[in-house]
């Protein structure tokens, strides 16, 4: 029994694990009494310890490079540094689902810890169980320790006697005779992921993605238990810690997309960014809609929908990125997994709309009526209208990624909405969510009078309209961009002044303040650095200087990174300044991967992104047919065809149909001097490669010589014939031309913003959880605050 | 209370409109050569790269040219603004996405379609033994 088995079953065991836990939580719930309790935390500790064994097998077989193992060799190789090794973990599906089920499973042992505070652990981890053994189904049908030979059995299966001195072989069928031979050397890491963002962002994202079916868990448990209100408490400050780490996550994603992917930008609509943006955009919008229900009890409807929805968007979004649904309309490219795993995330969607929505439906009767009280110029009027833009963001992003499968369906032929739709459905809804985010901080609850908050409104909008003025002089730009900007720069001030009264009050309720201003200040980074960016493409020759955006550049040659990633080193000099940068290109067998390199000051970025690399062109070719002992010349060199070398061994290879090699001699001489030379025809079987041979010349240029044709005769071997090419030495002129290196070169402007605004977002929803964490915790009796 | 269900119901109309609007405008349709000539815009065309033909960059312009034929057998010169796009030469199939200019199709982007991962992956299990 190989170990791999071992980490099979154990799959299956977590699995049947959780989904008794799923059950008995839930008799615990019907029963009202904690008969079985001990039964269910023990079958969730039992899932959550199983799994985690399977992963650290799962590690194990990735750290000794088991490469009897499919995904171990699909991912990894022997030649990855240790970081990047324990990174294939998660490079490929079965592993990230693998990741993500883990962080689930640990999270899960610290909310039964947190929730059975709170009196809500059977119902919770009922739900939560249940989500839990549906990650772990998907790899028990999708299995990470499926073995080599069961995925490629044509190939690798023998029968009969083991070749002596065979080592990487392993026996399956002793009685018949059946062995399996297995790779020695992995595929290696997918050249775009080897960086050390791939060490932490999938992390991040996965833990973020785990956290969001807390709020799911807790809003069917309170349509569970017919508690309308005081699971939003228990639930809030999950909700703002996913929101915060899944912000991160997207944020880190999009300044890998940024600084190593050479995307240009940090965004890019992508499926696979925008399949994390959509839950996170729900999920902030339930954590503003939330806080009025806490003041006044409305929204009772709406914070279970988003609640629901955040979960069921997490689902949906791996379907849309995970199930190969989308195919080829994409810069990501999405293995076609199979139809399992197509309909087994269908199915979850399916399931867990049904629990949500379906209770939901059968508890909205029941539910209490608040009746409205707030006015049109109130905070819960500005919160419903921001969430409600928030959604709609949420909504176009959904529809947009979609589009494949919505036009698929409509037309019959999948294509994707280029990026502009993402920008012109979203920009008015941004300028709304911007300026609400700031007006909102300034209403009061229930009502304001128009004057007071006219009065609050002066400073912030004196000093937006100023940041305003000071954007347009970079520049004219379309009227909602200026829009935009402004709003972006109401919501920064109007922050900035209720943040400083809050937090002379009390510095702990600080939180909503700073994470709007770092919201409101990574837009204005947007606006400056993706409006206002200047770009040029530029050929730079090596070693000599060229002015491009204000920059004197110069090109000074490469360095090899290793066997096939070139750095490309540029002086970059303005004034008294001088930098370097190396953007590098990385060659592979497929594909051309070209990764920036950028220079940070502090008001902009100069942003370099190779193109190519323009080797001096080759010279000019010529052709010749030479009969055997023909001479021809080839500028000052003499060239004769001495005679095939085709021995018998090649012949018996050839009349059987194994690899042959065929020889031609040829002679070259120059002043005198003569040196054998041979072209060669290989054939493997599947077709004729020719393979050059080069000739050093006495001034040190080469010429290359290829076989194009041979004719050989029969009958008189004499009048045997060859047709070669002879490539001349590129002549003086193209030569000093020498390599040019293309990139395009482009100025951010106060980029810094976005990194910034990112900082301060992320310690705003500190302090916020922080908040609610000790809110939760005070156990008071009203759910409605006063 | 009349008011907020007046603005709701004409921010949610013009919601939609503009996302409609925009989804259409945005989703490029698919054509052949011929009709995306006649069209005189903005289309995608799926077809094959004729390899006996030549490829060419101009690095002074940023333009890879390439000769593709279309599922109408119709052989096209697409100049694409941008370096070559990645898996080029092992791609069974691309789709350029641009418009006509003359008799050029000036693509502002080509996707590859890249054989099925599976046969890819046999070859390279033999390899690797």
């Amino acid at each position: 029994m190989l170990i791999g088995h071992i980490g099979a079953v154990i799959v299956k065991i977590a699995f049947l694990s959780a989904l008794a836990a799923a059950f008995l939580y839930y008799r615990v719930h019907r029963e009202q009494s904690n008969r079985l309790l001990g039964f269910a935390r023990t079958s969730y500790h039992l899932a959550a310890m199983s799994f985690m064994t399977s992963a650290t097998i799962f590690l194990y077989l990735i750290l000794t490079h088991r490469f009897q193992y499919t995904y171990v060799w699909n991912h990894s190789s022997t030649d990855l540094p240790l970081p990047l090794l324990i990174s294939t973990f998660y490079a490929g599906q079965e592993g990230s689902f693998t990741l993500w089920a883990l962080y689930a499973a640990v999270i899960g042992v610290f909310l039964m810890h947190y929730s059975s505070r709170k009196d809500y652990e059977p119902e919770v981890m009922s739900i939560y169980s249940l989500v839990l053994s549906f990650l772990f189904l998907m790899l028990v049908v999708k299995n990470p320790f499926t073995l080599i030979w069961e995925s490629f059995p044509n190939d690798l299966l023998r029968n009969g006697p083991i070749p002596p001195g065979l080592t990487n072989y392993v026996m399956i069928d002793e009685a018949k005779g059946v062995w399996a031979q297995y790779p020695v050397e992995g595929k290696g890491l997918n050249a775009l992921l080897q960086n050390y963002w791939m060490v932490i962002h999938p992390q991040i994202l996965f833990i973020g993605f785990s956290s969001m079916t807390v709020p799911y868990a807790h809003a069917v448990a309170g349509l569970m238990k017919r508690d309308y209100n005081s699971w939003i408490r228990v639930a809030t400050p999950w909700s703002v810690f996913g929101a915060m780490v899944l912000g991160t996550g997207i944020i880190l994603g999009g300044y890998w997309a940024y600084e190593t992917l050479g995307w240009g930008g940090f965004w890019g609509w992508d499926p696979v960014e925008n399949s994390s943006l959509i839950p996170w955009l729900l999920c902030v919008a339930s954590i503003h809609t939330t806080l009025t229900q806490r003041k006044s009890g409305a929204f009772v409807k709406t914070n279970f929908v988003l609640s629901l929805l955040t979960f069921i968007t997490v689902l949906y979004s791996t379907f849309l990125t995970r199930s190969g649904v989308l195919g080829d309309t994409s810069v990501h490219s999405f293995v076609d997994p199979g139809m399992w795993v197509y309909w087994l995330l269908l199915g979850f969607i399916a399931l867990f709309a049904t629990i949500g929505f379906g209770l939901l439906f059968i508890r909205m009767k029941e539910m209490p009526k608040i009746p409205v009280e707030h006015s049109l110029l109130s905070r819960e009027f500005a919160l419903f209208l921001g969430a409600f833009a928030l959604s709609f963001v949420a909504l176009f992003v959904v529809i947009g990624t979609s589009s494949p499968i919505i036009t698929s369906i409509l037309k019959g032929k999948a294509s994707a909405v280029e990026m502009m739709y993402y920008v012109k459905t979203n920009l008015p809804l941004g300028i709304a969510i911007t300026f609400l985010s700031g007006l909102g901080q300034l209403l009061w609850w229930q009502h304001s009078k128009a004057g007071t908050i006219l009065k609050s409104m002066a400073v912030p909008t004196g000093l937006a309209l100023a940041t305003t003025f000071l954007v347009l002089l970079m520049g004219s730009e379309e009227f909602l961009i200026l829009l935009f900007t402004f709003c972006s720069a109401f919501s920064l001030f109007a922050n900035l002044q209720v943040g400083y009264g809050v937090f002379m009050g009390n510095p702990k309720f600080v939180g909503g303040s700073i994470a709007h201003i770092g919201i409101a200040v990574m837009c204005l980074g947007f606006v400056t650095s993706e409006r206002y960016d200047d770009k040029a493409t530029v050929s730079l020759e090596r070693d000599k200087s060229v002015e491009a955006l204000g920059y004197q550049l110069t090109y000074v040659g490469y360095k090899a990174l290793d066997r096939d990633r070139y750095a490309f080193n540029i002086e970059v000099a303005k004034g008294d300044v001088r930098r370097t940068v190396a953007p590098s290109m990385h060659f592979t067998e497929q594909s051309t991967l070209r990764h920036p390199d950028l220079v940070n000051f502090i008001n902009k970025d100069f942003y370099v992104s190779p193109v190519s690399v323009e080797q001096p062109s080759k010279g000019e070719e010529q052709s010749l047919t030479l009969q055997k002992g023909g001479v021809a010349a080839v500028g000052n060199l003499k060239i004769t065809f001495v005679d095939f070398d085709f021995n018998n061994f090649e012949k018996g290879a050839m009349l059987e149909g194994r690899n042959f090699v065929i020889n031609v001699k040829l002679e070259v001489a120059e002043d005198g001097r003569k040196k054998p030379l041979t072209v060669q025809m290989r054939n493997d079987g599947a077709g004729n490669e020719f393979v050059p041979a080069t000739y050093l010349a006495g001034d040190g240029s080469s010429y290359e010589f290829n076989l194009v044709r041979m004719m050989p005769d029969r009958d008189e071997r004499s009048r045997s014939k060859v047709e070669i090419t002879v490539a001349l030495p590129v002549d003086v002129l193209t030569k000093q031309k020498g390599e040019t290196l293309v990139i395009e070169a482009s100025v951010k402007p106060m980029i810094n913003l976005v990194w910034i605004g990112t900082v301060a977002l992320v310690v705003g929803f500190c302090l916020t959880i922080l908040r609610r964490g000790s809110e939760a915790r005070l156990k008071s009796s009203s759910s409605v605050e006063e | 209370m009349k008011a907020k269900i007046i603005v709701g119901v004409v921010v949610v109309a013009v919601g939609i409109v503009l996302g409609a609007v925009n989804f259409i405008e945005s989703n490029v349709e698919y054509m052949d050569f011929a009709a995306a000539q006649r069209a005189n815009k903005k289309a995608q065309v799926k077809g094959t790269w004729v390899k006996d033909q030549a490829t060419s960059f101009d690095p002074e312009k940023v333009q890879f040219s390439f000769f593709m034929k279309d599922d109408a057998d119709r052989t096209v010169k697409v100049v694409l603004q941008g370096a070559k796009p990645n898996n080029f030469e092992i791609a069974e199939s691309v789709v350029a996405k641009g418009r006509f200019s003359g008799e050029e199709f000036h693509a502002t982007e080509v996707l590859t379609k890249c054989p099925s991962k599976y046969e890819g992956d046999a070859e390279a299990v033999k390899k690797s033994l």
